[in-house]
């Protein structure tokens, strides 16, 4: 079995001069929480979570303080919003390097890699390395444990 | 030969202190090459050598530094700190200035009896945590933490790493720095705390959007460890009734701070691991490695003739001497480490002595210089460093532009009130 078998086709993408303010909107409308950035030629050059969007808003003593625990009102952080400015910025400065499977990856091989790098989903590309996929833990996940069903 | 040991000791320590103000290289790299350099052509032209080097070791200030640092490694996971910052910004029900005088009141109490920066770095990210909720700029707080922090360490002997070394070094106890330091230091840290809420008007007049948030944060959850906590500050305190009567008993301050170092290992027995790994040894072997190149200094003769060129002194006001060192000492203290010009000073103040001079008001000079000096500049001290490195992850990074604005009028009104109570109260000295 390999990443291809399991993996969505329909895979939403957004160039590098994508606004972050539209990346947020599409997140939204997709309920989605991974945008592979592609070149003119569908090649993926990077990739923006929905995390590294919610870190424009998170705190910046939760990564100072080990235990939020005893912070049972986070007060005026929680209706602070991202400046204008931010959010007019390009993607290109937020994205992040992209890891990506090729579509014969197998899928242990697809899982440890996304367990390793802490992904949620995984882009996966063709031979000539067009962005052709997307793939979930879920949807690997679950494909795996499909053959647990012929098992002895 | 005698003038080749000379120049050759001269060029290792100062090229040493070159480095080590250069940055470039790890300061505690620096001085133990520096060490090794001195005592090996000690040894090749016979000025220096391994006996002698040990001789030179202060272990007294180690002694008083490794205990402190143990108890407070001790003290650290307990979530102590993290208790009376938020008990603080619970007090001032999130009105600004209360929380700034309170902060401020808690970092200094905490800095005359432990290190600046451990006490800095504990208290910082709480209060980034409490002028985040509450919606105000942390500046005004972090930036008078570590001013204030370097101001009231200079009250007692145990409070910075210069007093330790002076209080050694000449034989001062912790109450001859209550009886001549702490009056002065409580007079400048006003003067600070005053000159702070003066350049943070506007910040500070801003109201907090939330203050309701801040009232929800509970004191005691922050202590992870409530039992031990108890258990370190007992033993603390019961170090610092010794400090207060070691001269009386005859026992150096050093005993008194690993006595209780040890005295908590017992009581607690904790994992002594992860104990040692919050002990800041590079500092320690820091200290060990200048106090074997200024002893190389000594032994060659160099120190002799560095002292020799203060001969002109003996001539000059005492009191405008005392108010000189004060000021040049601090102007060295903002734009390098205080503690190399400190270990540096010492010796030559001792050859001043020998000279004839009274030295007594002059280890008072050292301290202020080197204790207030240290708010100048965003490099001046290691609380400063570490309050600005701090900054630099969050939203509002605190650069030297910004620091200097805040950080050198407050050097200066120190230095300035320093110097009037020390004119005044020289014939005391």
């Amino acid at each position: 079995m390999n990443v291809a078998s399991c993996m969505k086709h329909h895979v939403v993408s957004i160039p590098a001069s994508t606004t972050i303010r539209e990346a947020a909107a599409l997140f939204v409308k997709k309920h989605i929480g991974l945008l592979p950035v592609v070149d003119k030629n569908d090649k993926p050059i990077g990739a923006i979570g929905i995390h590294d969007l919610l870190k424009l808003e998170m705190p910046d003593f939760v990564n100072f303080v080990m235990d939020v625990d005893f912070v049972h009102d986070f007060g005026a952080v929680e209706d602070t919003r991202p400046p204008a400015a931010t959010l007019n910025k390009t993607v290109r400065s937020l994205m992040r390097p992209i890891i990506t499977v090729d579509e014969d990856c197998g899928l242990l091989r697809a899982y440890s890699l996304m367990l390793q790098q802490n992904l949620h989903d995984i882009p996966v590309v063709s031979k000539d390395g067009k962005l052709i996929g997307i793939a979930s833990r879920v949807d690997i996940g679950v494909t795996i444990l499909k053959a647990w069903e012929k098992a002895e | 030969m005698e003038m080749v040991s000379i120049v050759l000791a001269f060029v290792i320590f100062f090229g040493s202190l070159i480095l080590i103000f250069w940055e470039k290289i790890n300061r505690s790299i620096v001085a133990i090459s520096g060490a090794v350099l001195m005592i090996g052509m000690g040894k090749v032209l016979g000025f220096y050598n391994e006996e002698l080097a040990i001789e030179a070791i202060d272990f007294n200030t180690l002694g008083l530094l490794l205990g402190m640092m143990m108890l407070v490694a001790m003290l650290e996971p307990t979530g102590f700190f993290e208790y009376l910052a938020v008990l603080a910004a619970r007090s001032s029900k999130g009105k600004p200035i209360r929380l700034f005088i309170l902060l401020g009141i808690i970092t200094t109490i905490l800095s005359m009896f432990l290190d600046n920066v451990t006490t800095v770095v504990l208290i910082a990210p709480v209060t980034i945590l409490i002028s985040e909720i509450l919606g105000i700029s942390p500046l005004p707080y972090l930036m008078s933490e570590a001013l204030l922090s370097n101001v009231g360490g200079v009250a007692t002997l145990v409070g910075d790493p210069p007093n330790v070394l002076i209080g050694s070094a000449a034989g001062l106890s912790f109450n001859d720095f209550l009886l001549y330091s702490l009056p002065i230091v409580l007079v400048s840290w006003a003067g600070a705390l005053l000159t702070l809420r003066i350049l943070f008007k506007k910040d500070l007049s801003k109201r907090p959007r939330r203050t309701k948030a801040v009232m929800k944060l509970n004191p005691a959850e922050t202590l992870n460890h409530p039992q031990t906590a108890r258990q370190i500050l007992i033993v603390l305190g019961m170090a610092i009734l010794f400090f207060f009567i070691h001269h009386a008993l005859h026992v150096e301050p050093s005993l008194i701070a690993l006595g209780a170092a040890a005295v908590s290992l017992l009581w607690i027995q904790p994992d002594l691991q992860e104990v040692l790994k919050r002990v800041e040894w590079s500092v320690l072997i820091f200290f060990g490695a200048l106090f074997i190149m200024v002893g190389g200094l000594e032994h060659s003769g160099a120190l002799r003739k560095i002292v020799n060129l203060f001969d002109t002194v003996t001539g000059m006001d005492p009191v405008l001497f005392g108010v000189l060192v004060i000021w040049i000492v601090a102007i060295f203290s903002a734009v390098v480490d205080n503690v190399p010009i400190t270990i540096a000073l010492i010796p030559v103040i001792q050859g001043l002595g020998e000279s004839g001079m009274d030295i007594a008001p002059l280890w008072w000079a050292l301290a202020f210089g080197a204790g207030f000096g240290g708010t100048g500049t965003i490099i001046g001290s290691s609380a400063n460093i570490i309050v600005a490195t701090l900054s630099e992850k969050t939203r509002m990074p605190i650069t030297s532009g910004i620091w200097i604005k805040r950080g050198l009028p407050v050097m200066i009104v120190t230095c300035t009130i320093a110097s009037i109570l020390y004119a005044l109260a020289f014939p005391l000295f």
